[in-house]
């Protein structure tokens, strides 16, 4: 059986935490997986035996949290790995959704903003799960307050596109053929991104953002139709899938 | 020096002697600082410590199946540790016979 399954809910829980808080602090999976694991040896006996958990980790888990991690050498390699994903990502999204509307051209200021933006989301997320998990938050909680850090970034995001429709920054503009290839670069990018990750997230997010507005498009539809229909099905696809992977996890 | 900061001095200390003597795991290892009276810590404490003792390179570790249920990481000490240890004993024995001379002359009672 499952050294988890054998361990109480409060147990399974702080392991969670420290795991998601160590892997914030920028720490090494591997170093990670070792102190996880031993904990886990750790705890198992001491349940056994009747031990409360505070006898383990103290009165503040979070002090103890600090504890461990303050030992472990920061190792940026993992954090690099997954800002460069998530920022091409991103950027592949963009791509996609302009190519619908003919050949690609960018300004310098959405160029510049975008990058901006997508390191300014991840050194939030970060710095709101280091303090989440040192509090032992419970999802609910957590979501709590995840959700409006979340929404800043996303604001930031509409304020670009507003702001470069009024300030004029020199703009790159790509012909038929050169779009194209950007548009191929960015297709074997998001295979690359989901053979190396094994998971299909990016691919059935990216499709659920643009096949219903690229379909929509083909129909005979009203406009404002369209961007209702497409919208509720993109969101609405994202939420499903979300709610079925989380489902599937469990 | 606060009381906490000495304790930490003397439980290294004590870790290394525990290490010396046999291979130990790190439940195995809390059971038995408990066994010798220091019960106030938290036992989860030892870890960051074992991280650091691993780092400066005064004991090495291995992974070992255990028969009933998962592996356990076995800790050992290394040439630079039983040094590391016999300075403490050194120090450990100085500073007792300096207290013992104190508390023997000024009679405390």
């Amino acid at each position: 059986m499952d050294i988890r399954q054998r361990l109480s809910k409060k147990s399974n829980k702080f392991l969670e935490d420290l795991n998601a808080y160590l892997f914030a602090k920028g720490k090494n999976f591997k170093e990670i997986d070792v102190i996880i694991e031993e904990l886990e040896v750790h705890l198992l006996e001491a349940e056994r035996k009747g031990k409360p958990i505070e006898k383990v980790v103290g009165n503040s888990p979070g002090e103890y949290m600090e504890m461990i991690s303050e030992e472990m050498p920061v190792d940026y390699s993992n954090w690099i790995k997954y800002a460069v994903i998530i920022i091409l990502g991103s950027f592949t999204f963009q791509i996609f959704m302009d190519i619908l509307n003919g050949p690609l051209s960018y300004s310098i200021l959405e160029i510049v903003g975008d990058v901006t933006i997508s390191i300014l989301f991840i050194l939030l997320t970060l710095v709101s799960f280091t303090w989440i998990t040192k509090r032992g938050m419970s999802d609910r909680k957590a979501i709590l307050v995840l959700t409006p850090v979340m929404i800043v970034p996303v604001a930031m995001f509409v304020g670009l596109i507003y702001l470069n429709r009024h300030v004029e920054t020199p703009v790159i503009h790509f012909g038929v053929t050169s779009s194209w290839l950007i548009v191929s670069l960015a297709s074997i990018l998001v295979i690359a991104i989901t053979l190396w990750a094994k998971s299909w997230v990016l691919v059935v997010i990216l499709s659920l953002l643009i096949l219903p507005e690229f379909l929509l498009g083909l129909t005979s539809l009203s406009i404002e139709t369209q961007l209702i229909v497409s919208t509720i099905i993109s969101y609405g696809g994202i939420f499903l899938y979300i709610w079925i992977v989380s489902r599937r996890e469990k | 020096m606060s009381t906490t900061q000495m304790l930490k001095g003397i439980i290294d200390g004590c870790v290394l002697a525990i290490i010396k003597n046999k291979e130990v795991y790190g439940y195995e290892l809390a059971e038995k600082l408990e066994e010798y009276g220091f019960e106030s810590f938290s036992e989860g404490t030892i870890y960051p410590m074992l991280m650091r003792m691993q780092r400066e390179e005064l004991v090495s570790a291995t992974f070992k199946k255990s028969t009933a249920g998962p592996r356990r990481k076995y800790y050992s000490l290394t040439r630079k540790g039983e040094m590391e240890l016999e300075k403490f004993v050194a120090r450990w024995d100085d500073l007792q016979a300096n207290v013992q001379r104190v508390l023997h002359m000024e009679s405390v009672d």
